[in-house]
């Protein structure tokens, strides 16, 4: 190839045409910038929860909001445990997810099945934390536009803290929940031979990335709305 | 390995899935839910054009208003009916009709009708590809937009009417269902038919960002490209990163409306009624979310004019543009700083004046790409063997519009004065001037210009001429004495301004600039008129090239079809402006580079 | 591709190297999640502003580094090409002034309600009696506002109108 370019050879390899500059096939590039898009949602969503957090003069403490667990008995005061069991689910979930994707890579159709049958139960154990929680938020009496909860100094809290909460995490939990949708139809794919047939498990790696990407921004509403 | 396969499934992507299948295409699929981009991209065209004529229909119905606010017009009332009550507009359909105008020539007309139309059809043509990297996403991005379309116009007739509330949907007036007729049914829809449209803006911008990355022909370096291409580039990743912002202030604005929430709302006391129980929201906060659309948005509008009319003129100047990489390095510079500028719209909304001069400077900065810019165009005008076709007159008129327009954007641009000027009919020149008629020029340009790639056909130049002449001197009428309107303190969205003492001394211009606005509405049915025929009627194209470009597009056929190459995809091996090079009149892309040619830019 | 595929030993090599920084990464999330909630435990018991300021950075710096794992690692993106790695940070970048300017306009914006909002500022300094059992009867938020803003002699009925129109 007689190229005028000034660039180094390996890089004129790349960027000439004729071929990805990235090594990927289109879908991936596509959905990393739709990740990244969607990074912009979300981040929108939080950063407006600062704002008016900013805002504001007093806000609940959110050790003294979200301190219940399944079963226990009255009275009994648990900040930080039940989330972080939901944290350690998404974790562990994302952690099958990158097995699925490896065992992809070895077109080892078993350990995607395994794998993905994982993550699957991971992403809806996870829901149904979150559906507990939300529940029993309810009973509390919050919800959009309702608040029971205080300030941490004791003084009236404005309705933003639960509006933030309930539209966030509802928001993410969408995510998780067409997370699921996607890795299940991912699951009946590989089982219908879909993926042996192509000769690559590709669909598996831009379906582990979004749910990673679930994960990822767990880590962010986890720590802003339970631990700041 | 697998990823290979995969990836060399792609280069030959769309040729074995679409080339060649056209005798199996019924009506449906060639037309309708195409999958061809060039069919899309005209599809976008179209569809735009209906949504240029309502929206300019607005214009003309508004200014009916502004320049004759005692006169009746009985035959308003039969078309408008209740909305325009003894044949005079009421103030409700005026601020619906001021409202509707901009959502749908920002939105529609200047989003999707111009990027939507020229990032479909030019991308796989100029950077050598077969089609976009996803049809099917590509079909799905006009369709979302189709129906965002249909909504939007429901919403006009709606009981209540569509929402009137401006086109940036600033709450309460957006959010509380009562605070205006149109602020209830109408807003609605307005919310969701914005919502499709971020959803349609994804979808394309998505896959142009996608094609022009991987999709490029063999030798087509990111630095041969066209100009149009990076612009239509930054374009899509100025859509892609700054519409979910405003999906997510749309969603927060729909809880506000139907679910008790106040992200929005705080402290409201409405005489007779007492204080809503709304509390600790920011009116604040949704303005900065819009503007951190709105903001890219301007140069979502801007980037596609700019990209063409530095290809057109070019062409038609056949010199190669001046300053490639700088041309490269402004268009990136004003993408990144389209990020960082969006609060200077919100200098008197209460915004901390030490952020706000943070802003200032940021903003300011924008002239300097912007200048290298303009200057890069005059220089490639300069001493040019000039072809003034109507699609050239138009690009220079783009130039011409975009340094009126740009400078007033300098005063703007700063709190102190922007304090005093905000709101006014100062502000309605400088955004119509810089983005509004300097963006439909590109696209005019882009029209006339790549037409007969279109339809192999052209464009009756006469006509075209005639166009362009009235257009740009009645944008310049119509425009310019609104700064002199606006340093006097005419504020803008006012119904009425005969009332007021002070303005009495623009009742004449007002009409002038009435009068002026309905030639040139009555002038661009001229331009549809030649456009529709010219499809069916016009001359017919009988060379490959008829403006001896160097871009990969007029090595297709005259009439292409789905795959755009009858043959293999053509090579690249040089830059595409390499005219009156080494005594050659122009030298197309797909040209070797010669032994003994001399070194290129 | 970043994994070489050729002969079957390296890939064997090159199996048991993906498998190890999995493991590597998984660990590493977890301690990084276990520190950020001992953190949060010992925040709770700790009324110093100064150093909640200093735990609440801590634990985002934590959070940025569990992000970084997550991203570079499972979504693979540190064995990608260079320029994608760019295309992805450089446009990240502007949540640095996104982030900045909101929240510097959301401080000022309660800095002009406490200096020109008398209401505001008095309801922020009113404390409102706790209750007794967590788990009783739901109590409205609104409720709660309403019993205060009496106390504070606002006195408007705060209902929110259910039809009429008020422009």
């Amino acid at each position: 190839m007689s190229t005028s370019t000034t660039a180094s050879p390996n890089e004129a390899k790349l960027w000439g045409g004729g071929k990805s500059p990235f090594n990927l096939e289109y879908g991936k590039v596509m959905m990393w910038y739709f990740l990244m898009s969607d990074a912009f949602t979300f981040g929108a969503f939080l950063i407006s929860y600062g704002t008016v957090r900013f805002s504001t003069n007093g806000w609940p403490d959110s050790n003294q909001v979200f301190r219940s667990f399944p079963f226990a008995p009255e009275g009994v005061h648990a900040p930080l445990v039940f989330v972080s069991i939901m944290t350690f689910i998404l974790i562990v979930s994302s952690v099958t997810m990158v097995l699925a994707v490896h065992a992809g890579h070895n077109m080892d159709k078993k350990g995607v099945v395994r794998n993905m049958i994982l993550t699957i139960i991971g992403g809806i154990a996870f829901l149904s934390c979150q559906a507990w929680e939300w529940n029993h938020l309810f009973h509390e009496g919050a919800w959009w536009g309702a608040n029971p909860f205080l300030n941490a100094d004791g003084t009236a809290s404005s309705t933003n803290f639960t509006n933030f909460f309930f539209t966030i995490t509802g928001f993410h939990g969408f995510h998780v929940f067409s997370g699921v949708l996607i890795n299940i139809i991912m699951l009946i794919m590989t089982l219908l031979d879909k993926f042996e047939q192509r000769g690559h498990y590709l669909m598996i790696e831009k379906a582990g990335l979004y749910w990673h990407f679930v994960d990822l921004v767990w880590v962010f509403v986890f720590t802003i709305f339970y631990l700041l | 390995m697998s990823h290979e396969a995969a990836l060399h499934n792609h280069e030959g992507h769309g040729h074995d899935d679409h080339g060649h299948h056209e005798h199996h295409d019924t009506f449906l699929t060639k037309y309708v839910f195409s999958q061809d981009h060039k069919m899309i991209a005209k599809q976008f065209l179209i569809t735009g054009m209906v949504w240029a004529v309502l929206g300019g229909l607005m214009s003309v119905l508004f200014r009916l208003q502004l320049g004759y606010p005692d006169a009746s017009f009985p035959w308003l009332e039969s078309i408008l009916g209740k909305w325009a009550k003894g044949g005079q507009i009421t103030p409700e359909a005026y601020y619906a009709l001021v409202t509707t105008h901009g959502t749908v020539l920002v939105f529609f007309v200047l989003t999707a009708g111009l990027s939507g139309t020229f990032a479909n059809f030019l991308i796989p043509l100029q950077v050598g590809a077969r089609d976009m990297a996803s049809p099917f996403m590509n079909m799905l991005s006009y369709w979302f937009f189709f129906i965002a379309s249909i909504i939007m116009l429901s919403s006009m007739f709606v009981e209540t009417g569509p929402f009137s509330g401006g086109w940036t949907a600033y709450p309460p007036l957006s959010a509380l269902h009562d605070a205006s007729p149109g602020s209830k049914t109408g807003m609605d829809l307005w919310i969701i038919s914005m919502a499709l449209f971020v959803v349609s803006s994804l979808l394309g911008g998505l896959n142009y960002i996608t094609t022009i990355l991987n999709m490029r022909t063999k030798g087509m370096s990111m630095t041969r490209l066209p100009l149009t291409i990076w612009a239509l580039f930054f374009t899509a990743v100025l859509g892609v990163l700054s519409f979910p912002v405003l999906l997510s202030g749309l969603i927060l604005l729909i809880f506000d409306r139907n679910f008790g929430t106040s992200f929005y709302l705080s402290d409201i006391y409405v005489n007779g009624v007492g204080a809503l129980s709304n509390e600790g929201g920011s009116a604040i906060l949704y303005q900065h979310l819009f503007w951190f659309l709105g903001h890219p948005e301007v140069y979502i509008i801007l980037l596609p004019a700019m990209g063409m009319v530095s290809e057109i003129i070019s062409v038609n100047s056949r010199k190669p543009i001046f300053g490639y990489m700088a041309m490269l390095g402004s268009l990136f510079a004003i993408a990144i700083l389209a990020f960082l500028v969006w609060a200077h719209h919100m200098f008197v909304t209460g915004l901390n004046p030490f952020l706000g001069s943070v802003f200032v400077l940021l903003t300011l900065l924008i002239a300097i790409p912007s200048g290298i810019k303009v200057f890069n165009w005059l220089t490639t005008l300069w001493r040019g063997n000039i072809r003034f076709t109507p699609g050239m007159l138009f690009a220079i008129g783009f130039v011409s519009l975009f340094i009126s327009g740009g400078l007033t954007g300098i005063w703007l641009g700063n709190a102190a004065l922007d304090i005093y000027l905000h709101d006014s009919y100062f502000v309605v020149a400088h955004f119509h001037i810089v983005m509004g008629v300097a963006s439909m020029f590109g696209m005019f340009a882009g029209v006339y210009h790549w037409f007969p790639k279109m339809y192999g056909r052209y464009l009756n130049n006469s006509l075209g001429y005639i166009h362009f002449w009235i257009t740009i001197a009645g944008a310049y009428m119509i425009f310019w004495p609104m700064h002199y309107q606006g340093l006097a303190g005419m504020p803008r969205r006012y119904f009425d301004f005969s009332i007021w003492e002070s303005f009495k001394q623009f009742a004449e211009l007002n009409r002038f600039i009435s009068t002026v606005a309905m030639i040139v509405f009555a002038t661009q049915i001229l331009f549809l008129i030649n456009f529709f025929y010219s499809i069916f009627k016009g001359r017919k194209v009988t060379v490959l090239n008829p403006w001896e470009s160097n871009t990969l597009e007029w090595t297709t056929p005259i009439n292409p079809g789905h795959g755009n190459w009858p043959g293999e995809i053509p090579e690249v091996h040089r830059w595409p402006y390499d005219y009156g090079k080494d005594g050659h009149e122009f030298i197309p892309q797909t040209t070797p580079v010669g032994e003994d040619e001399s070194g290129t830019h | 591709m970043s994994h070489p595929h050729n002969a079957d030993a390296n890939h064997e090599a090159n199996n048991a190297a993906v498998m190890a920084e999995i493991k590597k990464v998984t660990i590493l999330l977890s301690v990084l999640t276990i520190v950020e909630l001992i953190l949060g435990f010992w925040m709770i018991g700790i009324s110093s502003a100064a150093l909640r300021l200093a735990i609440k950075g801590v634990i985002i710096i934590l959070m940025m580094s569990k992000a970084f794992y997550i991203v570079a690692y499972f979504m693979h993106l540190k064995h990608e090409v260079k320029n994608l790695i760019m295309t992805i940070i450089v446009p990240l970048s502007l949540f640095v002034w996104f982030i900045g300017a909101f929240l510097w306009d959301g401080s000022s914006f309660k800095n002009l309600r406490n200096t020109y909002n008398p209401y505001f500022k008095e309801q922020s300094t009113i404390k409102v009696e706790k209750k007794e059992s967590e788990h009783g009867a739901a109590t409205h938020g609104a409720e709660k506002h309403e019993a205060v803003k009496h106390e504070a002699g606002a006195g408007e009925a705060k209902q929110k109108p259910a039809d009429e129109k008020y422009y």
